[in-house]
């Protein structure tokens, strides 16, 4: 791509003039457009590879013009410029698929952070984030967003909305976290600060059969260390991973309030008492005949290493 | 109705489900039809018994026969002898320790027997997915009478008057937080339960959650009442998922029966109640951290003043009260404050649920009047400790608590003798360890548990348990300095006084009591490179005394690394090259032949053996 072209679009012209020296003094090629309508009349001459528009505009306004963009020239990447970042616009601009959004007044280095970001994008170079956010189903996202308006409005909903995420999902991906932190009008950090500080979310996925092992008191007293070192070991894990073929993950429990059966393991959702090694190997190995036969293999390549 | 003529109590708790209640269950409804005992005999699935160790449990009414360890393939005996031919069936029963006779009753086995039922008064007895049976069993009455004929005041008094202290770990009195907050003027209110049970090693909020959801509705209706709150939230922990199951059923119930929600009784007083799924921190269980977590923020403490009973959930008047706590408040309003008193003592009144755990027999809850001896505990009720051994310490209070010796086992349970010891009474978890435990190991179980769930708000607790686990970690891996045991307790003391809460003040309690009471265990680690117990790996050298050595060969077949040779009937070896010190043959080994010694140690240990062994005689055996 030779040098990218930059529309900006506003309703007033000092927005425009000054973008314009801005992105010029950086080498980028930019025209302007007072308003939505000069927009359009602008793209159907030229192509453009951004657009800055404005939202708040006359006749033409902005929510129109990336709809219009959208779907004429679906290449175009889009990037808002607002003075009054209304939770509903952004969020409806958002949801068009915009790429970024600068406030107004903004500062050059902002301006030229944004745009870079944005010229990177268009480029075909998308963010980790994207990425993923493409392999997250629309119908996992349009749960979660159904979820999120449901108990948004409630006091202290971000940790439920989170618990449902998380099932709904499967785990609490940076991708997730954002799109609960738009669908709340919170900040990103705040869904995060929450997420890493409870042990119940996770950031990872987990396997198809969750292990969950007590390390509570009763159960260390009873041996569940060793149980957890067989089954690390055997699966070749550690705490808090899942095997390369997602079929099993492991996780450390404080505690289960199941103390009477101690030493505890719970498998998905079921629970079984008294484990040691031996057992807790037969019980994961239901779900995978092959664990117990490895690792029998492995103890006599250890044997056959050690006689030799 | 009438033509019942017994009641199969089945435990359905979390810990007989995973023993196979479900199973028994099915197999039990199938038997009783094909005999045709289906209308006479009716099945009930119960609450958590407390009894989990020996689950699936099941007792039979009205002749109070208990069952233990019911199995699918017992089934249909069991159905045939006990309820065709009148004879119950004795393979089931409990049997004691010595004398291997059978003890059919209940109320007469010992685990049972000195037990005292207050918070647990329903256990066993009812179905808590019926409201109807708790109702029956006088539940909603202490309710209705706080509602119409008793003040704001009233109840307060009575339950300052019990003496009945805060059952989650403090002990603050429950009435003088109540008053405290009775008296805020303030149009909003909360009335608070934490459900939200951490400690590792105490199930007892989860066992009368799961088994009588409606009493903790009960205590807390009559605590908003109180208070004059009218909304409230049940914070549960998220791994409790029976206990939320019940308790939305049940808050259901209460809902639809006019017992909960707007106008209660036709009384004019309202309350709403919700549950509130906690995320997995333990620091949460500390009052101002679990009001921040559900506003939906991280569950981090903040300074107090101002106390919640002003500022608390949404900065409004707020009570926070512990299951085990509202489940006493009911009979308390039913039976009055003198009868309340008269179990336990003077500073700690009614009865404690303990959820006694570890290398006993018996295993499971138990509620005992306050003020009797840990020693009654652990060996009258407990059954002393399992497959014989040396009892060696007692763990109370979890990660907050000690470990509390042999020569202590007299202290009387209540929250001023506890604290004595340098231990605390906490929820009450009561781990029991017997002489395979490691003291040092087992207080770096406690740091890494207190370092993991440090908050890190305050750098006494984030930066100090940190400390703490890394010196502690040391010594466990043969690194200790013979400075390490001052600078533990150093800094121990250092951060009790400086946290900001309850975590931290009370973090580095496992080191200072374990150093405390077993101080030579640290010097012998540090100063010897020698773990007696035989639990750090590095600190160990295992060695078969020949004199012993029967040459059975059960260690040589329990080595996971074949680190041991010998012949048949003649003595074995270990081959320390090979030893991974895993202690599976010091368990294997039948006849004691097997001795740990210091690492890397080489020789004739006798004299070394003979030193430990007036060591251990000196601290007494225990009948």
């Amino acid at each position: 791509m030779a040098e990218p072209k930059i529309l900006i679009v506003d309703d007033e012209l000092i927005v425009i003039k000054s973008a314009e020296r801005v992105l010029k003094s950086e080498g980028y090629s930019v025209e302007g457009a007072l308003g939505g309508r000069e927009a359009i009349l602008k793209m159907g001459q030229n192509s453009f590879d951004l657009v800055f528009t404005d939202l708040k505009m006359p006749e033409v306004d902005g929510i129109t013009l990336i709809r219009w963009i959208k779907k004429t020239k679906p290449d175009v990447g889009i990037v808002i410029i607002t003075g009054y970042p209304s939770q509903d616009t952004i969020k409806e601009a958002l949801e068009l698929g915009i790429i970024d959004y600068v406030p107004k007044p903004f500062t050059p280095s902002v301006l030229l952070d944004v745009t870079e970001r944005a010229v990177e994008w268009t480029k075909g170079k998308k963010p980790e984030e994207a990425k993923t956010a493409e392999e997250f189903p629309p119908a996992m996202a349009a749960e979660l967003d159904r979820v999120i308006a449901q108990l948004k409005k409630k006091p202290g909903a971000l940790i439920p909305v989170l618990q449902r995420a998380q099932e709904i999902v499967g785990y609490l991906p940076p991708v997730v976290q954002k799109r609960i932190a738009k669908g709340m009008n919170i900040p990103e950090a705040e869904v995060h600060s929450v997420v890493s500080f409870y042990s119940f979310f996770t950031m990872k996925p987990r396997g198809d059969h969750n292990i969950r092992v007590c390390l509570g008191t009763a159960c260390y007293v009873k041996g569940i260390e060793g149980v957890l070192k067989k089954i690390q070991d055997t699966l070749k894990i550690n705490v808090g991973e899942t095997t390369e073929d997602r079929k099993f993950s492991i996780e450390a429990v404080r505690c289960l309030g199941a103390c009477g059966l101690a030493p505890v393991m719970v498998i998905d959702q079921e629970t079984y008492g008294a484990m040691s090694p031996k057992k807790a190997l037969e019980k994961i190995s239901q779900f995978d005949p092959t664990i117990i036969e490895s690792a029998s293999a492995e103890q006599a390549e250890e044997m056959a290493e050690k006689e030799a | 109705m009438d033509k019942v003529r017994a009641n199969l109590m089945l435990c359905a708790g979390t810990g007989c489900v995973a023993s196979g209640t479900p199973k028994v269950k099915e197999a039990l409804l199938e038997e009783l039809k094909k005999r045709g005992l289906d209308e006479e005999i009716k099945l009930v699935l119960t609450g958590c018994n407390g009894y989990c160790a020996e689950g699936p449990v099941m007792a039979v009414y009205p002749d109070q026969v208990f069952y233990q360890k019911v199995t699918v393939e017992d089934i249909p005996i069991l159905v045939e002898e006990h309820f065709l031919k009148g004879r119950p069936y004795q393979k089931l029963m409990f049997k004691e320790p010595e004398k291997k006779t059978a003890i059919p009753r209940m109320g007469d086995i010992p685990f049972f027997k000195h037990q005292v039922l207050r918070v647990l008064r329903n256990k066993g007895l009812i179905d808590p997915e019926k409201i109807e049976e708790y109702i029956a069993r006088d539940g909603y009455q202490a309710m209705a009478k706080a509602l119409t004929e008793m003040t704001s005041e009233d109840i307060v008094k009575v339950v300052k008057d019990s003496g009945l202290r805060g059952r989650g770990g403090a002990g603050f009195p429950t009435g003088l937080k109540w008053d405290f907050a009775s008296k805020v003027k303030s149009d909003i209110k909360y009335m608070l339960c934490n459900g939200d049970e951490g400690d590792p090693g105490a199930f007892m909020d989860r066992s009368v959650m799961e088994a009588d959801p409606h009493s903790v509705i009960e205590g807390m209706v009559i605590g908003a009442k109180a208070i004059g709150a009218h909304h409230g939230y049940i914070y549960v922990r998220a791994e409790y998922p029976l206990a939320v199951k019940r308790l939305q059923l049940a808050i259901d119930q209460a809902t639809e029966s006019g017992l909960l929600g707007e106008n209660i009784l036709g009384t004019g007083f309202d309350f709403h109640l919700e549950i509130y799924l906690g995320a997995g921190a333990f620091v949460c269980g500390e009052e101002t951290a679990l009001m921040r977590s559900l506003e939906g923020k991280r569950g981090m403490p903040r300074p107090r003043p101002p106390f919640p009973a002003h500022k608390g959930l949404w900065d409004k008047p707020s009570v926070l009260n512990n299951v085990e706590t509202l489940a006493q408040i009911a009979p308390i309003i039913m039976n009055g404050s003198e009868w309340y008193r008269s179990l336990g003592t003077e500073k700690s009144a009614g009865t404690k649920v303990f959820a006694l755990t570890g290398a006993v027999n018996n295993v499971g809850l138990v509620e005992v009047p306050m003020g009797i001896p840990l020693r009654t505990i652990i060996y009258d009720i407990g059954g002393g400790i399992r497959k014989g051994r040396k009892f060696k310490a007692v763990q109370l209070g979890g990660p907050s608590g000690g470990c509390i010796p042999e020569s202590h086992l007299n202290t009387p349970v209540t929250y001023e003798d506890i604290v004595a010891t340098g231990a605390i009474v906490g929820s009450g978890g009561m781990v029991v360890m017997d002489d395979n435990t490691c003291m040092v190991g087992t207080a770096k179980f406690f740091l890494e548990f207190t370092a993991d769930e440090s908050c890190g708000k305050c750098t006494p607790c984030r930066v100090g348990t940190k400390i703490l686990l890394d010196m502690l970690t040391d010594i466990t891996e043969g690194k200790g300095k013979e400075s390490d045991i001052e600078t533990l307790l150093d800094l121990g003391r250092d951060i009790i006084s400086t946290s900001l809460c309850g975590l931290g003040q009370t973090a580095p309690n496992p080191v200072l009591t374990t150093i405390k009471y077993f101080r030579d265990e640290y010097e012998s680690h540090i100063r010897d490179k020698w773990c007696k117990a035989g639990v750090c790996r590095n600190l160990t050298t295992f060695w078969i005394d020949e004199k012993l050595c029967k040459g059975c060969g059960a260690c040589l077949r329990a080595c996971p690394s074949k680190a041991i040779i010998g012949e048949k009937k003649q003595p074995h070896k270990i081959i320390q090259e090979v030893c991974v010190h895993c202690r599976t043959c010091y368990e294997a080994c039948k006849f004691k032949s097997i001795k740990i010694l210091p690492a890397g140690f080489e020789g004739d240990p006798s004299e070394l053996l003979g030193a430990a062994a007036a060591g251990e005689g000196k601290k007494g055996d225990l009948k």
